[in-house]
């Protein structure tokens, strides 16, 4: 790459390394494996998880390989904001979901997946649109993490591409295939543990190694007056607001949060998802300041890739203990999102295509178990065979992610509106996907009058994302207020102006059509939809485990699934 | 002064991953503890 030579650990170092990971990990999840698991437990654990492991487990969950890189190729390119604008708005998809989550908890104390209670509230098709999504979405996932340990190995050993992606995926399904969720956020524990402890260690060794307050009265030349403000109008509108956008859509989308936001004590919700928010936050913004401390020294991306950013620094800055700390840094968070996602898979499978599908409800528990694990080695397997054509996986997650924006409004809307019907919630989303991909791919031109519609449902948009983060911490009246509000003070400043910034357009547009839409079809429906018929309809599917007398940790209002 | 604030900004964030490693540690071990004592499963 360009002249520029990573520093090499032997090739025992790394497979010592790897060995010891993905041994001690197994190794750890064989502790709490049972002969015989109950498939409730294998989806979403005891459903009254303490604070402390739900909180590590929803940060390691949310931090994957592409956070360090991409937020330390914003600080590169963007300054001292642009780790701001890559770490907070991520961090916020974790905050903004949970209000949103004690309400799923509050409807549905037995659910497993989001998508299974859409289909007590809609149906079949409002469930597999959801269920569908995510499957893609975490598919996607599974792959942009093999395809990041492959690089990895290949660019600090003598082990090419393709053993880091077999070692990482079959490591990772090893410790996560008996036990399922349980597994995930166990081992999630102690994951985060040595992610976070190599971030505290590295980025000042980073720091300090380069030259500390020195590097900094040097750096300051080699900032744009965009890069050296800390509110870079050019960072936030190419790499905060789109970001800002996806803040719910991922949120929804994602079923590992709501695998977490069901699996948590109802009573820790709150501090479980501040912390982690606050835990995602720093590390990433940190790991991002290390993009910032290469633009103050001067290094060029080897290759022009700024994916090398962080391993260049690793390498030139760090002794080779370190190098080993910072290996297992990112083999720990691309483990931890892969174990999740492999988790979340065959919680999806087991209970929206088989639970709710194809047993109708009346399952049988050992089949169901090996649906669940049967669908982590065929994601597995997916995953290793397409991270092995090295596609443009973050683009793909990119456009994903907008295309979550579509179901936002629907999804949160359906469970507090009793008037939404099936056919506001599938006809909405589906026209806003559609329009979604006329505008992403350039197929509407975007001048003259469709650009000034374009323009208006993206204000709308704008309006409805704000309007939803009010509504979920301070109720109906603050949402509209803020919503509205917002949308009337943006106005000015979107229409003529927006058409020049496809991928926020057309990210906004999603979230401004689906809630029009929806909106109008609702006001012609009068469905009156009674919200306790979810409760009656979303239970749990082991019930030999759960007959007698339960067993009730204090502060949960369920019994315990495992 | 201005590279002072540019320092600590930089270094805030793996003060604030401490912090918060420390917050996290102590309630995994208070969710084992009461797993244990109640005699139920933690996960």
């Amino acid at each position: 790459m360009d002249g520029f030579s990573f520093y090499q650990l032997q090739t025992s170092t790394v497979v010592l390394l790897l060995l010891a990971f993905y041994g001690g990990t197994f190794l750890l999840s064989m502790r709490i494996g049972r002969k015989s698991e109950n498939v409730d437990g294998y989806m979403n654990s005891t459903g009254a998880v303490g604070f402390g492991i739900s909180a590590a487990s929803m940060t390691a969950t949310w931090i994957w390989a592409a956070s360090f890189y991409a937020a330390a190729t914003s600080g590169y390119k963007y300054g001292i904001s642009g780790p701001i604008h890559y770490g907070l708005w991520g961090a916020l998809m974790i905050l903004f979901i949970y209000p949103f989550g004690m309400r799923f908890r509050k409807l549905a104390p037995e659910a497993h997946t989001l998508a299974e209670i859409i289909h007590a509230r809609h149906g079949r098709s409002s469930q597999l649109i959801l269920a569908g999504s995510n499957i893609v979405g975490s598919l996607i996932s599974l792959m942009a993490n093999f395809t990041a340990a492959g690089a990895l190995v290949a660019m600090l050993s003598p082990l090419e591409f393709v053993h880091g992606v077999l070692i990482a995926g079959v490591g990772t399904l090893a410790y996560t295939l008996w036990s399922g969720f349980r597994a995930s956020i166990l081992t999630d524990v102690v994951q985060v543990a040595a992610m976070l402890g190599a971030a505290a260690i590295i980025i000042p060794a980073v720091f300090f190694s380069a030259g500390g307050t020195e590097v900094v009265s040097q750096g300051w030349d080699r900032f744009t007056a965009e890069q050296a403000n800390l509110f870079s109008r050019t960072a936030f509108l190419e790499q905060g607001a789109p970001y800002f956008a996806a803040v719910l859509a991922y949120a929804i989308g994602n079923q590992t949060i709501a695998q977490r936001l069901f699996a948590v004590r109802e009573d820790m919700i709150k501090p479980t998802f501040i912390s982690a928010t606050v835990s995602y936050g720093a590390t990433v913004i940190g790991l991002g300041m290390l993009g910032v401390v290469a633009l103050m020294v001067g290094l060029e991306p080897a290759g022009g890739d700024h994916n090398n950013l962080i391993p260049q620094m690793a390498s030139n800055y760090l002794s080779p203990v370190l190098i080993g700390v910072f290996f297992i840094m990112v083999i720990g968070s691309l483990s931890s999102t892969a174990d999740s996602d492999l988790a979340a898979l065959s919680s999806i499978v087991m209970t929206d295509i088989y639970g709710r599908n194809v047993a109708k409800g009346r399952v049988d528990p050992k089949v169901m178990l090996w649906v669940g694990r049967i669908t982590m080695i065929a994601a597995t397997t997916a995953g290793l065979v397409f991270a092995s054509y090295r596609i443009d996986i973050l683009s793909l997650l990119v456009f994903v992610g907008a295309l979550w924006g579509s179901i936002v409004f629907p999804v949160i809307a359906s469970l507090y509106w009793p008037r939404i019907n099936n056919r506001a919630f599938t006809v909405s989303v589906l026209v806003s996907l559609v329009v979604f991909c006329l505008v992403r791919f350039g197929l509407v031109p975007l001048e003259g009058g469709s650009a000034l519609v374009l323009e208006a449902f993206a204000t709308i948009g704008a309006g409805v994302v704000l309007g939803l983060m009010a509504f979920g911490f301070f109720g109906l009246r603050a949402g509209l207020v803020v919503g509205g509000g917002a949308a009337l003070l943006l106005a000015p400043f979107t229409f003529g102006f927006l058409r020049d910034y496809t991928v926020l357009l057309s990210s906004l547009n999603a979230y401004g059509v689906s809630t029009v839409l929806c909106t109008l079809l609702t006001l012609r429906s009068t469905e009156n939809f009674d919200f306790n018929d979810i409760r009656r309809r979303v239970t749990n599917f082991d019930e030999d485990e759960h007959a007698g007398a339960a067993d009730v940790a204090p502060g949960a209002t369920q019994p315990g699934r495992a | 002064m201005q590279d002072l604030v540019m320092t600590a900004y930089i270094l805030i964030w793996p003060v604030l991953v401490g912090i918060m490693m420390f917050i996290m540690g102590r309630g995994v071990m208070r969710d084992f503890s009461r797993a244990r004592r109640n005699g139920e499963d933690v996960v």
